[in-house]
């Protein structure tokens, strides 16, 4: 066996949580190695070049590894769950393919227990978490604007706001009429220049890859200013396992296979899992030793526990006239939190956001993408001009509750190609979900009439958008009802922390990403702190 | 072209035949990507279809691929996604839905649309509001 590479601070994942962490460490002056299964994705060279950029979305930038199937994924057992998974495996991890909406959990999220009675307040306030939030969106870029009536104040993003187009015009009068919130998105992408990052031409497919950097993916943010400061990345290193020491109380050692199939170790003093919220507690599990008999670092029983996803319904008015939401951003143009707060009345606790979606291109508008699938046959032609660029489409993301029952654990029979066995997802959507979605998407449908739309259509619980993981290894200020303490230390394992969504307590009602990177830093500015440099 | 592909061709050309500027699927030569697609699923649902398939009227084609619908709805979905992703990206066919809808007969980028200032008079009435976010 090839000696085991040397570290102060090994990193699992070089998506979201890991590229912050590698670079808040090197730049600590700290030598940080990360070791990541995929590699880099050449977007100067996506299809967005090409008529084939809608092919490329349902083949090699398919959002389900299931389908995918690249050889840097790893299988999905995912029979147990109406949510299918959705991940990207590279340098940038789940960035590479995502819709950069990038807005931030409120005040309130973190004190559900005391504010509604349910799930479990935070270790963590908003207030803590407010600088590395706002490092988090210098180091990314972002587009917005401050004063949003429904959110804290906070510095005025980067850049000005993405365009609304013609549908978010529509609908931003809705909601207007209905007296309701919305607010220009914060996107993590840019509408200025900066070096090396050229500003947003509108195109629209952010799903298959930026051309212009101007969507932030990691690769583009924090990846490029960890290296130049002396982080190490591997890629092609599929990590098997983490080897304890000590009677099981440190990590010893990193097992992985490198890209040319040989196993290798990392030693290191400190290893940070980042390989977010379903492959982090599949690693733990899969760690299982004389030590660790239910996994590492589970004493508590809760790794993989209480999975949340973001229930999402989909629900989308055809109006009659041309809206061409081809053009722009995806998933980024405004928001409603007009829901978001608890209110009794409505028969369940917490709440919605509904975000726009602008269009689909030809082939998702056929296939039904955000609709049903247009039906084949004679008739096909006039139902395809009557959708086609005239749709704006309002999604209902829902706060999950964390259930102990669902949960990631590893499925007996699959593997992936370095043998570990493959997550199995177990997930059923509660009660309380349900209600909020059926509450979102009667608002939802409201603020479409109220935009104009002359039809609306309804998917009640959209499969393919288990895009985020969260609380699988949550935190707490106890051992025996946490996993991780407030500062992303295992509470069984001293020298191993954990930077995804995992760590989440509860999971708001709003895309993760900016407080997954937020709480990142902060757990990076702990450990530098522990090894004697400041953040 | 083989009997497979003739057939293959039959079966689009029902799927999503042609209408006013529309060209009829199974006169643009996609028989051969769709069935490499569909691999054994496509070999199997031609195979269910009732002998003279493509010599049949309209409504007939239409009935008897309903039928196998019905009978094998995994597989046909496969045959629809796949029928539906090779009309849809044709050049022929992206110039008519240019023509039908305005939408740009070109790739997204790299001329990309136009990236207009946002225009902050459309939110007067939300900035007169109060903040309502929960303090805990
Ligand atoms: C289609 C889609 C759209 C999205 N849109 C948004 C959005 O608009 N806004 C938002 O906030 N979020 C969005 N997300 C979610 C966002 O991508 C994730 O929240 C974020 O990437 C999570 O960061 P992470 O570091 O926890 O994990 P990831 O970014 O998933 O990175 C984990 C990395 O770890 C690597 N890894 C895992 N296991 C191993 C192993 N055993 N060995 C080596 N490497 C390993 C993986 O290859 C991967 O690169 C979207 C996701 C998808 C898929
Ligand atoms: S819409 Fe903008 S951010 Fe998205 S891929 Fe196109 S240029 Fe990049």
């Amino acid at each position: 066996m090839t000696a085991a590479l040397r570290a102060t601070v090994a990193i699992v994942g070089a998506g979201a949580s890991g590229a912050a962490v590698a670079w808040r460490l090197a730049r600590a002056g700290i030598d940080v190695l990360c070791l990541e299964q995929g590699g880099w994705l050449d977007q100067a060279r996506s299809p967005s070049r090409g008529h084939g950029w809608e092919r490329a979305l349902q083949t090699r930038f398919h959002p389900d590894p299931n389908i995918r199937r690249a050889k840097e994924d790893y299988p999905v057992a995912a029979e147990d769950t109406p949510i299918q998974p959705a991940a990207f495996n590279g340098v940038g991890g789940g960035t590479l393919r995502w819709g950069a909406h990038f807005p931030r959990l409120r005040p309130s999220d973190f004190r559900v227990r005391s504010l509604d009675g349910v799930a479990d307040d935070w270790p963590v306030s908003y207030d803590e978490l407010e600088r590395w939030y706002d490092l988090n969106d210098e180091m990314t870029g972002v587009a917005g604007l401050a004063g949003d009536p429904g959110n804290p104040p906070r510095l005025a993003p980067r850049d000005p706001p993405l365009p609304l187009g013609e549908g978010g015009r529509r609908l931003a009068s809705g909601f207007d009429a209905l007296g309701w919130h919305w607010w220009p998105s914060d996107a993590a992408i840019l509408t200025r220049p900066r070096p090396g990052r050229a500003p947003c031409n509108n195109c629209g497919p952010c799903g298959v890859g930026c051309v212009r950097g101007a969507r932030a993916s990691n690769d583009n943010t924090y990846w490029p200013a960890a290296i130049a400061a002396g982080a190490r990345l591997v890629t092609g290193a599929r990590v098997t396992r983490l080897a304890t020491a000590e009677a099981g109380r440190r990590i010893g050692a990193i097992e992985f296979v490198d890209a040319t199939g040989e196993r290798r170790r990392v030693e290191s003093e400190f290893v940070v899992l980042a390989a977010n919220g379903m492959g982090t507690p599949r690693l733990l599990l899969a760690s299982a030793d004389a030590h660790h008999p239910r996994g590492l670092a589970n004493g508590s029983g809760l790794v993989g526990r209480r999975l949340m996803h973001h229930p999402t319904a989909i629900v989308t008015g055809v109006f009659d006239a041309r809206l061409d939401g081809h053009k722009g951003p995806f998933a980024c143009a405004l928001y409603s939190q007009e829901f978001y707060e608890t209110d009794a009345a409505r028969g369940c606790v917490r709440g919605v956001q509904l975000q726009m979606l602008r269009g689909s291109g030809p082939v998702a508008t056929a296939l039904g993408g955000y609709m049903r699938r247009i039906g084949w046959g004679r008739g096909h032609h006039r139902e395809f001009a009557r959708q086609f660029a005239r749709t704006a489409t309002l999604t209902v993301t829902a706060e999950d509750l964390p259930e102990e029952a669902n949960r990631v654990t590893l499925d007996p029979v699959r593997v992936d190609a370095a043998g570990v066995p493959a997550p199995r997802l177990s997930y059923r959507l509660g009660v309380n979900s349900r209600r909020l979605l059926d509450f979102g998407i009667a608002r939802a449908s409201e603020a479409l009439r109220a935009a104009g739309a002359v039809d609306v259509v309804v998917n009640p619980l959209s499969r393919q958008a288990g895009f985020h993981f969260l609380g699988t290894a949550r935190m707490g200020e106890d051992p025996s009802s946490s996993v991780v303490g407030p500062d992303g230390r295992c509470h069984e394992v001293a020298n191993l922390a954990i930077a995804d969504g995992s760590v989440f307590v509860t999971s708001g009602a709003v895309n993760p990403t900016p407080t997954i990177q937020a709480l990142a830093l902060r757990m990076a500015d702990a450990i530098a702190a522990r090894l004697g440099r400041e953040g | 072209m083989s009997p497979d592909m003739a057939l293959m061709d039959a079966v689009l050309g029902t799927l999503l035949p042609g209408e006013g500027a529309w060209p009829s699927a199974g006169d643009l030569g996609l028989a051969a990507e769709v069935g490499a697609e569909l691999g054994e699923d496509g070999a199997a649902l031609l195979a269910a279809l009732p002998a003279g398939f493509a010599s049949l009227d309209a409504d007939a084609r239409e009935e008897a691929l309903r039928a196998i619908e019905a009978a094998r709805p995994a597989a046909f979905e496969r045959l629809v996604a796949a029928a539906y992703t090779a009309y849809y990206v044709d050049a022929r066919v992206r110039r008519v839905v240019e023509q039908e809808t305005g939408y740009e007969d070109r790739p997204p980028q790299p001329l990309g649309y136009e990236l207009e200032p946002f225009d902050e008079a459309l939110l007067e009435r939300q900035r007169a509001r109060q903040p309502f976010w929960r303090r805990p």
